[in-house]
């Protein structure tokens, strides 16, 4: 059999998602796809997602990126977690880390010894003090992880914190040097295969028609192509998840660059800050239902710790997915698709594994059915775990000072949440996945952080004597000091590693 | 009612099973007491008779503490590489299924893609060639793969044959030295408490209460049949329901591969350890009276219910084994399964009110690691091509489970083999099975496009040259086992 001709791929938007789909089809398929990319400067990006899972830096390494210059030109910081402030009660402080608890390796999870010796009533440090990540991050230290998994700095692992706005022109760059077609104009017409149904082309303000086989829609919350053109319904989540806005401000930094992203909770939602090298970013990601807008806005302007940079500007969305995001020869990858809110720093995430999908299933001209379902399950998958990850820190919270808290403490869950809270409550026992964003140590590390402290632990765990484990707990927490204590400081780090453009 | 650890198990069944629970148990959670009531061994109970086992034995054996001094030499065991099918796809035809790496990925596609496009420009060996294990196995030679001149090359992973017997012996007299308590009599009947948990079981003149009940008396299931009886059947999905055995004193040189031939009827196979030969026919009923010149010399038959129990831990009793799972010993993994279940309700030790949550979460991870397992060996008789046979063609044209039905739709179309929880049997393993009987991908991935041909060529003769001559360094299994007994009696 001869090899087929390559598709040609038309990518809508010029976003996060627009860029990294191009630049990845590009970088790995090769000869199997011609990439056209269509933009307008006019739309501009909503480019909040500035802050990312480990996950990226794989993404990074397929495509060749240079770890040092990303970072530069994007501004990043490291990023080692995400601190959740006032979640379960007001004054409440937890990290969830890139990283494991105590060694993370054996068939017992440290954490299960951990819950032992305080169910057997021994005193013990908090949990945090046996995770490297953790107090990395407490302290504001950085060095990069080792590769020797003996060694105690393996058990990390670390994303950036970046300028969105940045990534994308960065992107752009390394696309365009792979041959990805570069064409500025507004989209004013989808035009359909009147047999198929298939996308045929698309019509720029200009008359430019542009036409291809195979069409991502990366245009954002508009969704010109699935949602408009196609008109997949949206799967509306707000009921477990009904933040709906978000106003963001970035401001000078006045406090520290630290290398995590803070997510505190507020009276109708939360507050995101993200130090970068050049800037802070913050927003509320709120509900329209608790609060009005003005109001959400002060709330904002009053919280953030230096000087603001632009006027607080309102972003809308919904949480949800569509409920088939591949249609006909549509592909929808990032908003368009679908949007959660950015709790755990999950929208990059969904964008890189929509990719990943895309790329192991890239179709032929004629598109098989069988890919197509195979990349909608994939992506359903990652979407409904992450949805479940979500809705825990607002369910598992012990506050009902304001009504949006007292709601969401009292919603019904979906049961695939409500079995994994219940297993944990029993025994620390986390559902286990060997795929997915979000593995034990995280889960592990919102549930205690959300007060679900289990009434059991694993029987295993009792096996060593108590002092003896007690003994090396403690050995283990003078480990992490000494070697969290000889790393650079977070700026010293950035300084010397991948310091911004003067 | 209140609740508080688990402090009594008690075990029914005679065989491997029964005794590795026992074993597992007081070796990890020691501050439980564990009676065993040892029944004997039903001739239909497949996880405590037949000896060829794969590679989790030896993680099993590692978490216990057991060395090869005690699982090999003691036992009488010897070491097992893979199975070779013959006959699967027509008469002549043959392939290895081996354990560990089938070649290694190139760039961004895993190893069999790059066969695959090798194969249709007719450029590619055989697809085992370039296992490790495979061909270790056929050459009849062995060494462990952690040690192997190969594992730099191809890593590779290999199980057990063990002599039932003897290796039910060991296992007792360890879990007996690690205090479980053995306790004689046979079950006469349950006492069940008003909520519907196992109070006690009642032997010939007394009883035995304890927290909790393992079930490893197969298929019988003595004390799990007076508790639940919901099956899932699975004779829709498999032609064969009957079993015979020949064991027969080793008169050879014991063989790291054994053999699964496909025979008019259904398939029988031969393995040889140290200490004995054994020899199994797998058949239709429907197709071969019992009484046929076939099984001559073989043990009375035995019928198989393929099939699993729905919910194999119903509130404090649990079945393991065969009492939870039938499946036809095609690709030995009725022992395997028996350790998954042990090792997770080590694991999962609830307390002694067996909360509904935490029973649900140990059902759904064996179910699903169950239902894989059948569908692999299903894979057999649906990639099977002997089309003038009425066995092998009903057996091919049974309806399909709906994951396997996926895993053979992703596959046929783009050589795509697509991620399952609680997978037995490795992306590797379903290549080589799917390519060894034929099944051959519509489309190339087209990743391979960023590594050339001739590139993709290169990599692949140099691996299996570097196997080749690996392999050529490794003794026999018979040299292996000597100086293994030898380092193990200085």
């Amino acid at each position: 059999m001869l090899a087929q001709p390559p598709l040609d791929v038309v990518v809508v938007g010029g976003g996060t998602a627009g860029w990294m789909t191009a630049a990845a089809l590009a970088k790995l398929l090769p000869r199997a796809c011609n990439v056209h990319l269509v933009e307008s400067e006019e739309i501009g990006i909503v480019g909040v997602g500035e802050a990312t899972l480990p996950h990226i830096r794989g993404f990074n390494e397929k495509l060749g990126i240079d770890e040092a210059e990303f970072m530069a030109r994007t501004r990043a910081t490291f990023k080692l977690g995400i601190q959740f402030e006032n979640w379960a009660r007001v004054g409440d402080c937890y990290v969830h880390p890139f990283g494991t608890f105590g060694r993370g390796q054996g068939e017992v999870g440290f954490h299960q010894y951990w819950l032992r010796m305080m169910h057997d009533g021994h005193l013990v440090a908090e949990l945090d003090d046996y995770s490297l990540a953790c107090t990395m991050a407490r302290q504001g230290r950085f060095s990069l992880p080792s590769q020797d998994p003996r060694e105690i700095s393996s058990t990390f692992n670390y994303a950036y914190q970046f300028d969105a706005t940045l990534f994308a022109p960065f992107l752009r760059s390394i696309a365009e040097q792979l041959g990805v077609r570069r064409t500025e104009g507004r989209i004013v017409n989808v035009e359909l295969d009147g047999e198929s149904g298939n996308i045929a082309a698309v019509e720029l303000q200009n008359g430019e028609r542009i036409a291809g086989d195979l069409f991502v829609d990366c245009s954002g919350f508009v969704a010109l192509l699935i949602g408009k053109a196609l008109e997949e319904p949206f799967q509306d989540w707000s009921k477990w998840l009904p933040c709906d806005r978000a106003v963001a401000m970035p401001c000078r930094t006045e406090t520290a660059v630290t290398p995590y992203t803070s997510a505190i909770a507020m009276d109708a939602g939360w507050r995101w800050r993200i130090p970068l090298q050049h800037r802070t970013g913050n927003g509320y990601v709120h509900s329209s239902s608790f609060i009005a807008e003005q109001d959400a806005m002060d709330a904002l302007v009053a919280a953030v710790e230096g000087e603001p940079l632009v006027d607080p500007r309102v972003l809308r969305f919904k949480a949800g997915r569509r409920e088939r995001s591949w249609v006909k020869n549509c592909v929808a990858i990032g908003l368009s698709g679908g949007f959660l809110e950015p709790l755990e720093s999950t929208s990059i995430y969904l964008i890189q594994q929509a990719i990943t999908a895309l790329v192991e299933l890239f179709p032929e001209k004629e598109i098989a059915p069988s890919d197509r379902d195979e990349f909608n399950r994939l992506v359903d998958l990652e979407y409904d775990r992450v949805r479940d990850f979500l809705i825990l820190h607002y369910h598992a919270t012990e506050r009902s000072d304001t009504p949006f808290w007292d709601y969401v403490r009292t919603m019904e869950i979906p049961d695939s949440l409500a079995e994994k809270l219940e297993l944990f409550r029993r025994r620390g026992r986390v559902v286990k996945y060997r795929e997915g964003a979000f593995l034990e140590a995280s889960w592990v590390a919102v549930y205690l952080g959300q007060r679900v402290f289990p009434e059991g632990h694993d029987m295993r765990a009792d096996l060593p004597k108590s002092d003896a484990l007690a003994g090396g707990m403690e050995q283990l927490k003078t480990e992490i000091r000494q070697t969290v204590h000889a790393m650079p400081d977070h700026l010293g780090m950035i300084a010397r590693y991948c310091p911004m453009a003067a | 009612m209140s609740t508080r650890a688990i402090s009594s198990v008690a075990i029914v069944g005679g065989g491997i099973v029964a005794w590795s629970a026992a074993a597992a148990i007081r070796r990890q959670l020691p501050a439980i007491r564990v009676t065993v009531i040892p029944v004997p061994v039903p001739a239909d109970a497949l996880a405590d008779r037949i000896g060829c086992t794969l590679p989790s034995i030896g993680d099993f054996h590692g978490d216990l503490g057991l060395t090869e001094a005690d699982t090999v030499v003691r036992a009488g065991s010897g070491f097992r590489l893979g199975t070779s099918f013959e006959g699967w796809s027509g008469e002549g035809s043959r392939f290895t299924h081996s354990y560990g790496e089938y070649g290694r990925p190139l760039a961004a596609s895993a190893f069999y893609h790059h066969w695959l496009r090798a194969h249709r420009l007719d450029e590619a060996a055989p697809f085992d060639q370039y296992s490790a294990g495979a061909v270790m196995a056929s050459a009849d030679r062995f060494l462990p793969s952690e040690r192997g001149p190969a594992s730099r090359i191809a890593g590779y992973a290999y199980g057990l044959h063990v002599d039932p017997n003897r290796y039910t012996e060991m296992m007792r007299a360890f879990a007996l030295h690690l205090g479980a308590e053995e306790r004689s009599g046979s079950v006469r009947d349950l006492r069940i408490r008003e909520d519907g948990f196992v109070d006690a079981i009642l032997l010939g003149d007394d009883d035995l209460r304890a927290d909790l009940f393992v079930d490893a008396s197969g298929p019988q299931a003595l004390l799990f049949s007076k508790v639940e009886d919901d099956r899932e059947d699975w004779s829709a999905y498999f032609v064969a329901d009957r079993l015979a055995i020949a064991d027969e004193p080793a008169t050879t040189e014991p063989s790291p591969l054994d053999h699964a031939r496909a025979a008019s009827n259904g398939w029988a196979w031969e393995a040889s350890s140290p200490a004995r030969k054994s020899r199994g026919r797998v058949y239709s009923s429907a197709h071969l009276d019992d009484a046929q010149n076939d099984l001559i010399g073989y043990g009375e038959p035995v019928s198989l219910r393929p099939g699993r129990l729905s919910h194999p831990w119903v509130r404090n009793c649990v079945a393991i084994g065969d009492a939870a799972v039938a499946i036809e010993p095609l690709d030995w993994t009725n022992l395997h399964l028996a350790h998954s279940a042990i090792d997770r309700l080590v694991a999962m030790m609830p307390a002694t009110d067996c909360n509904p949550v935490e029973l649900w979460d140990y059902n759904r991870q064996m179910n699903v690691e169950v239902d894989r397992v059948r569908d692999f060996v299903m894979l057999h008789y649906v990639a099977s091509y002997r089309p003038d046979d009425p066995f092998w063609q009903d057996a091919s044209s049974r309806p399909l489970p709906a994951s396997l039905e996926h895993t053979l739709l992703q596959w046929n179309e783009r050589g795509r083999l697509p991620f399952y929880e609680e997978e037995t049997f490795s992306r590797d393993s379903w290549a080589a099975v799917l390519i060894g009987q034929g099944a051959i991908p519509r489309r190339l991935d087209p990743l391979l496009n960023s590594v050339p041909e001739k590139e993709s060529a290169r990599a692949m003769e140099q691996l299996r040259n570097a196997i080749q001559s690996a392999v050529a360094q490794a003794p026999p299994q018979s040299i292996y086992l000597r100086n293994l007994a030898l380092q193990g009696t200085r």
